[in-house]
């Protein structure tokens, strides 16, 4: 599903992000990427879905190489890529309803199909009560899942996570994780960044640490420390 | 598609209402540089139409002395006819003469300030060259029987330069004006994109062309278009009416533009502007502002 090659990352100012990471992810895996904050994690993450460009190396989605890709066809990779934040990134404006379905009028939907596949996936991450809540009125674990609602409303192959347990509370976070593993079981693939140890050592998935940049270790259902 | 086109629109209102104040001055030098754009072109036709009325180029008129009876006219005709580049002679009567100026300027109250007829005989020669009307113009004056000769020609020459000049002096204003109305429109809809920048970067994500988060702006930009558009022509369509007006009280001899086809294509030409700067400023600002994947 996800091949990465060689890959390098080098910003402006000189600092090196990522150095010779390479990395196989197969369809419907679930993996963690690990490690401290500026070891490459959200960098990688934003490579992945194009929000970035590699200095060097290849990474291929299904098959297709992101750096042959033309900045038109950018839009189409997105929508084959759920992405969710740290800080949600929702529209504050707009309702909970309308902050889902703006990803499905972006793609084109006909009004009875975003209203069908907003209101399932509202159901999927238990927010079908709120639908008419402004994101202010609701909680963060709520609001997060608003987020995740978004990604995966068009049911793409592909999760992305950065930190989605970042400003959540213990509880509140392994609930979200809970969700991110139903919907990894929903054939998706699902890629987390964070630094959540307790998740990590509690829900048991494949574990990819990265140090200054570099794939440190690899295992399947690993710990969060070797 | 209709539901996109729906969608945009709502987002242009969405927009419009957030940056007010800034709209509405945008909308406001929109109309200011269209209401001179169309003093312009309303100047530039009233001259040109000035210059068709005058425009009997190739024509010299010569009155005749008050004493000359109307019996000579024959053989006066006779003469005009044998001299050299005239291909037609025509005799006005001063009768008729006046009965005409009477119709073409119905409010002047002739009537009240004369009693009799001031205009003399006249014939008006139709000449085959411009260049051979000076030296007709000065044989005709040593005729004992004429008063006066008059060309039209030469005024109609002299408005045709300054009509080139004013020609000239407004497109040089009007592209000036227009490049900084678009500046400002560019930097308006910028400050709407900016506003914005939260939304277009999740429209990004999830997968938005460009073109699909450039149309909610362009039809911003085409709102704007048209309201200063629409401002600019009801300022113009009114006070030229009531210009008009005015100036055929006080010097009622100068022809005026009246035709409506006329006006509502230089109105027409206004409009067209307006949307053409709104549109072409909207699609400047976001190809310069939207962050390019």
């Amino acid at each position: 599903m996800i091949r990465i090659k060689r890959l390098r990352k080098v910003y402006p100012n000189g600092f090196v992000a990522l150095e010779d990471v390479d990395l196989h992810i197969t369809r419907n895996e679930f993996v963690y990427l690990v490690g401290q904050s500026g070891a490459g994690k959200s960098t990688l993450l934003n490579m992945l879905y194009r929000a970035d460009v590699p200095t060097s190396g290849e990474i291929y989605i299904d098959n297709i190489s992101l750096s042959g890709l033309a900045p038109k066809q950018v839009p189409y990779l997105r929508r084959s890529i759920g992405v969710i934040f740290q800080d949600y990134k929702l529209l504050p404006k707009r309702t909970v309803y309308e902050n889902v379905a703006f990803a499905l009028r972006v793609m084109h939907f006909s009004r009875s199909r975003i209203r069908r596949q907003v209101t399932q996936v509202l159901e999927l991450v238990g927010l079908q009560q709120k639908m008419n809540h402004y994101p202010s009125e609701l909680s963060g674990g709520e609001q997060q899942r608003i987020c995740i609602a978004r990604a995966i409303v068009n049911n793409p192959p592909v999760l992305l996570a950065d930190e989605p347990t970042g400003s959540l509370d213990p509880d509140t976070s392994w609930e979200i994780m809970q969700l991110l593993s139903k919907i990894n079981a929903r054939q998706t693939t699902v890629v987390v960044a964070t630094h959540n140890k307790a998740i990590v050592d509690d829900i048991r998935k494949r574990v990819v640490a990265l140090e200054h940049g570099r794939i440190v270790r690899d295992e399947q259902l690993g710990l969060y420390h070797a | 598609m209709i539901r996109d086109f729906i969608f945009f629109f709502s987002e242009a209102l969405i927009s419009i209402r957030r940056s007010g104040l800034m709209i509405a001055i945008s909308i406001a030098t929109i109309s200011v540089s269209l209401v001179i754009f169309g003093i312009f072109l309303l100047i530039s036709a009233n001259i040109s139409n000035l210059s068709n009325f005058f425009s009997a180029k190739l024509e010299v008129r010569v009155y005749l002395k008050d004493q000359v009876a109307q019996t000579d006219i024959p053989q006066l005709k006779a003469q005009f006819e044998s001299m050299p580049h005239v291909r037609k002679v025509e005799f006005i009567d001063r009768d008729v003469a006046w009965d005409d100026f009477k119709k073409n300027f119905p409010t002047i109250k002739l009537n009240s300030i004369l009693s009799n007829n001031p205009l003399p005989h006249a014939f008006r020669l139709t000449v085959s060259e411009t260049e051979q009307i000076p030296s007709l113009v000065t044989s005709i004056r040593t005729l004992k029987t004429v008063d006066h000769v008059s060309e039209m020609g030469e005024y109609a020459n002299r408005i045709a330069t300054f009509s080139k000049y004013t020609r000239i002096a407004g497109i040089i204003l009007v592209s000036l004006l227009t490049m900084a109305t678009l500046l400002i429109i560019v930097n308006t809809i910028r400050l709407t994109v900016i506003a914005r920048q939260d939304e277009i970067s999740i429209m990004q994500l999830v997968g938005a062309t460009v073109s699909f988060i450039r149309w909610p702006f362009i039809i911003e930009g085409l709102i704007i278009g048209i309201i200063g558009a629409v401002i600019a022509i009801t300022f113009l369509s009114f006070g030229y009416s009531l210009l008009v007006v005015k100036f055929q009280q006080s010097v009622p001899f100068v022809p005026m533009l009246f035709d409506q086809m006329a006006l509502n294509l230089i109105y027409l030409t206004v409009f067209a502007l307006g949307t053409i700067l709104g549109i072409f400023g909207a699609y400047l600002s976001v190809s310069k502002t939207v962050q390019h994947y």
